[in-house]
């Protein structure tokens, strides 16, 4: 059986068996490289669950949608490593109870499906443990070794010119698990610390705050990138400040349920040569 | 619409000279919202403040900014004024003119250009401000002190003096510090032990001092007035409540050669020991690394010995939590490890010892009874060079600073060497006598005139062994000529430095410190004794090097500062609190974490039939600081902080 049957069955199971109330999954998009998010709540459905090496999109997010989770019922969702990596940061951060959700895992390394076993959080911490040793593969990992031998003036201006194209639309925010503020700081006008206009100093403060709010959370699935129309390539700047954070603090985003927020936490052994 | 008053001080020529105070008035007149602008030679004295208020209540002003000098001067001066005259006082802001302005620029058109940005900046902010009320905490009575050296006795004993309650917690078995191992003092030669033993069984007495030895500080939170403090008592394997002191255990203890911490390695003691014959209290501890029992399971003859059932090897350390209201710091000093300085020899040759080993050797109590003998051999030294800055003024291998009580007890050593051998030749190495002190001068001359310490200035550059003397190869720089003394025994005045582990400490109770580990005064010369945490004080050489007076001096500072906290019953405090926007918190509790004071909640937000609609963060306005470190956290920019709003920044920014 293939592992897209497989994972219908089980689908199936959770829905029928009433253990879950719902299953977030991957349906067939309008080509065969896109795949849509599935909503499923009866068992019936659950023959249009669509599993492929096209399945790339971080699904952990749509757990926040206002109210899902507060019958406390629970949830099944399809998620790659990423994905439980975001799960653990959500939970870290009060955003949900890992109890709740239903993990069901796989991962498709060099285009090759597999599944995952396991299908809470913790049965995933070897794993996550394990990425955290290897230094992932990032798509632009050429782009990303020419950015770092740029001069700073020449770095300014590489992003100055990728920014240029940001049209503020927010496809970024509105895609990535992690942006789940009630209100952005963008959207606050009291004051209006962030220009919300597309011009140079606009595009830069946007783009810097939400790289900022990242690190240390960034799980690196790749949701912005890829929702960005101007195509930004920011996956970039997350993967440099996921490397800042590493090396800095030895801290990688999603080991653990309740690990703390590296940017709100404090070691004694922290380095602290930026304190004067 | 807002009716603001300016205020332009001239502050004698400290403005007036570089700022044109009239342009700078008449410009800020204009200015939307401003409903006066006066200039005056000084706002801080009486009429000045007078015509504050007259403005108040004549132009009925909403609110004032008075352009002066920094508000770490004058801001509760102005808010006093205000509030007189019937405004809130937080109404009230300074624009800083003289610090950053006049006194740093001399063109004086631009320097007036700057002037009117900073007013019409503060003007801003101040059209934004709001009426705040300041919030009064409680106060506990009970003051902590940290170290049991002379320091922290006195602090202790002055507060407690004064009906308060102390609890004082030292961490080696006995209560006495560096002090109790001091031979005699400096400048009066008096015994040092005689005159700190009584302070020690005074402390150990006193009906308001808890003494607590034998522990250390796990964590402090709270803030001044109300600190939670966790104090670990480690395992004595000894019960207190019925060990007399009695000693049996010491003198039949089998582990009798373990180097002495107190007498610093030249004398020995046992695995069951009190540091010295008057430890305060005169209970014994059981060294755990060199005790046989610990180690190989076998021994227990302090057991058998002991005739009150004292001794318990399944003793664990305690914790306790103390509820305090302010903490002296008194935690001393170390001396320098001079192993890095190869060329003189330290740790490869015996009879190079550091001055306060010398101490001990001079001393009553100490190894050799007072006799300074060579630790080598025993013999009585002939010739002994002391060898001054032995790690102190040297920024290459030691410590730029001047450890400031080295010059006194060289002296008092060669007078204490001359006393106990007489015919004892003593040759001293100096840079330059630093005796600036009542009596001190006259001590270091007398060390010269009366008891022929013979002082060379220059360095040492070498010290080697040959024929069993000591061979010391330095210069006389005021000779102009290199000299080799054959000595018995030579004393390194070594540096003064901070506690191994004073930087960790200062983490652990929320303090400053500087590059060597000393801990920060929160101003050098206005506030010498207040570390920059409100309601922590600093006593003794934990701040800087430090001889005696000084330090129980200082002890005695902090203890007055203690008792004006404790004088209250509660603590009025700054309205400069954060406040949580509980319709835009995400509840991700980042802030909970990131609050130093532990000041941030969670908050269950329930509907009518209580059901859980949200959870935020809420935060507690009595234990808030206003540090604003939430603030700088939060993703949604929810928590906004009273008296520095964004509104208020922002538009100080953009009035620029």
């Amino acid at each position: 059986m293939s592992i897209e049957q497989l994972y219908r069955t089980r689908a199936k199971e959770l829905l029928s068996s009433g253990e879950v109330k719902m299953v977030i999954g991957y349906g067939a998009g309008s080509n065969k490289e896109r795949r849509r998010p599935l909503f499923i709540t009866s068992a019936e459905e659950c023959d249009k669950l669509v599993l492929d090496s096209a399945c790339i999109s971080n699904l952990s997010g749509y757990l926040l949608t206002e109210g899902l989770l507060s019958d406390e019922k629970r949830v099944a969702v399809f998620l790659r490593p990423e994905g439980v990596r975001a799960l653990n940061v959500l939970a870290a951060e009060a955003q949900l109870d890992t109890a709740q959700i239903v993990i069901i895992g796989f991962d498709s390394p060099k285009g090759e499906l597999k599944a995952l076993e396991g299908s809470s959080v913790e049965e995933f911490t070897a794993l996550i443990t394990a990425l955290k040793e290897i230094t992932p593969e990032t798509a632009g990992e050429e782009q990303l070794a020419k950015i770092e031998k740029m001069s700073p003036e020449e770095r300014f201006l590489f992003w100055q010119e990728e920014f240029s194209k940001c049209i503020k639309c927010y496809a970024c925010r509105q895609a990535c698990p992690m942006c789940y503020c009630r209100r952005c700081i963008v959207d606050s006008n009291q004051p209006q610390w962030v220009n919300t206009s597309s011009h140079t100093l606009g595009n830069f403060e946007w783009n810097i705050v939400r790289a900022f709010h990242l690190s240390g959370r960034c799980v690196e699935c790749g949701n912005c990138d890829r929702a960005c129309p101007v195509n930004i390539p920011l996956r970039l700047i997350n993967r440099k400040m996921a490397e800042e954070v590493l090396n800095s603090f030895n801290h990688f985003a999603g080991t653990s349920k309740t690990q703390e927020p590296v940017l709100a936490s404090f070691k004694k052994d922290d380095s602290e040569t930026f304190i004067l | 619409m807002s009716k603001i008053g300016v205020f332009i001080c001239h502050c004698g020529e400290n403005i007036g000279a570089k700022v044109d105070c009239t342009r700078l008035a008449s410009t800020l007149g204009d200015h939307p919202g401003v409903a006066s602008s006066i200039e005056y030679k000084y706002f801080c004295s009486d009429p000045g403040q007078e015509s504050v208020k007259k403005a108040i209540r004549d132009n009925n002003l909403t609110g004032v900014v008075v352009a002066a000098c920094s508000p770490r001067m004058h801001e509760a001066t102005f808010r006093k004024a205000c509030a007189e005259a019937g405004l809130n006082p937080y109404m009230c802001e300074i624009a800083n003119i003289r610090e950053q302005c006049s006194w740093v620029h001399n063109d004086n058109d631009k320097a007036t250009d700057k002037a009117i940005d900073i007013v019409r900046s503060m003007v801003e902010k101040v059209k934004r401000n709001n009426n705040l009320q300041p919030i009064e905490v409680p106060v506990t009575r009970r003051a902590l002190v940290i170290g049991g050296g002379i320091a922290g006795i006195q602090a202790a004993l002055d507060i407690a003096n004064a009906g308060q309650e102390v609890v004082l917690v030292e961490r080696e078995p006995s209560l006495g510090g560096h002090m109790a191992q001091l031979s005699e003092t400096f400048p009066t030669l008096d015994c040092s032990q005689c005159i700190m033993t009584p302070r020690m069984v005074e402390a150990a007495q006193h009906p308001k001092i808890r003494l607590l030895t034998y522990a250390e500080i796990e964590s402090v939170d709270g803030y001044i007035g109300n600190f939670q403090v966790k104090v670990r008592l480690k395992a004595r394997y000894v019960n207190k409540s019925t060990c007399t002191g009695c000693g049996e255990c010491i003198t039949k203890c089998p582990s009798k050669k373990i180097s002495s911490e107190f007498d610093c390695g030249i004398g020995k003691r046992t695995a069951i020991y009190t540091p010295f014959a008057q430890a305060v209290p005169n209970i014994p501890v059981i060294d755990k690394n060199s005790c046989t029992y610990f180690k190989n399971g076998k021994c227990k003859i302090c057991v058998k010995t002991c005739p009150l059932d004292c001794i318990d090897f399944e003793m664990q350390d305690e914790f306790e939590d103390l509820e305090i209201g302010a903490i002296v710091v008194a935690t001393g000093f170390q001396v320098q490890n001079n192993a890095m300085y190869g060329e003189y020899g330290f740790g490869k040759y015996q009879d190079v010892i550091t001055g306060l080993q010398f101490e001990r050797l001079a001393s009553a109590s100490g190894p050799t009874g007072g006799k300074v003998q060579r630790p080598s051999d025993g013999k009585e030294p002939e010739t002994v060079v002391f060898i001054q800055c032995a790690g102190s003024r040297d920024p290459s291998k030691g410590v730029k600073y001047c450890s400031k009580i080295c010059c006194m007890y060289t002296a008092k050593h060669a007078m204490l060497y001359a006393h106990k051998v007489h015919g004892g030749k003593s040759k001293i190495f100096y840079m330059d006598i630093r005796a600036a002190g009542k009596g001190y001068d006259e001590f270091t001359r007398r060390a010269i005139e009366e008891d022929e310490a013979g002082y060379l200035r220059g360095r040492v550059s070498k010290v080697w062994l040959e024929n069993g003397k000591l061979m010391v190869r330095g210069v006389d720089t005021l000779l102009g000529k290199p000299v080799e003394i054959a000595a018995d025994m030579v004393v390194l005045a070594t540096a003064m430095v901070a506690q191994p582990d004073a930087k960790e400490f200062a983490k652990t109770i929320g303090i400053g410190y500087d590059e060597y580990g000393f801990f920060n005064e929160a101003h050098l010369k206005l506030r010498p004794v207040e570390s920059s945490t409100a309601g922590i004080f600093l006593a003794g050489a934990c701040q800087s090097p430090k001889d005696i007076p000084d330090s129980v001096a200082q002890a005695s500072a902090s203890a007055s500062k203690v008792l004006a906290l404790f004088s209250k019953e509660k603590l009025e405090r700054e309205p400069v609190i954060a406040v949580n926007n509980e319709s835009t918190c995400a509840g991700c509790w980042g802030c909970v974490l990131a609050c130093p004071y532990g000041a941030i909640e969670k908050k269950d937000i329930m509907d009518r039939s209580g059901k859980l609609i949200k959870r935020v963060a809420s935060v507690n306005p009595g234990l808030c600081q206003g540090c604003g470190t939430c603030v700088t956290f939060c993703r949604s920019n929810s928590i906004d902080l009273a008296g520095f709003t964004e509104k208020q920044i922002f538009a100080e920014v953009m009035g620029l």
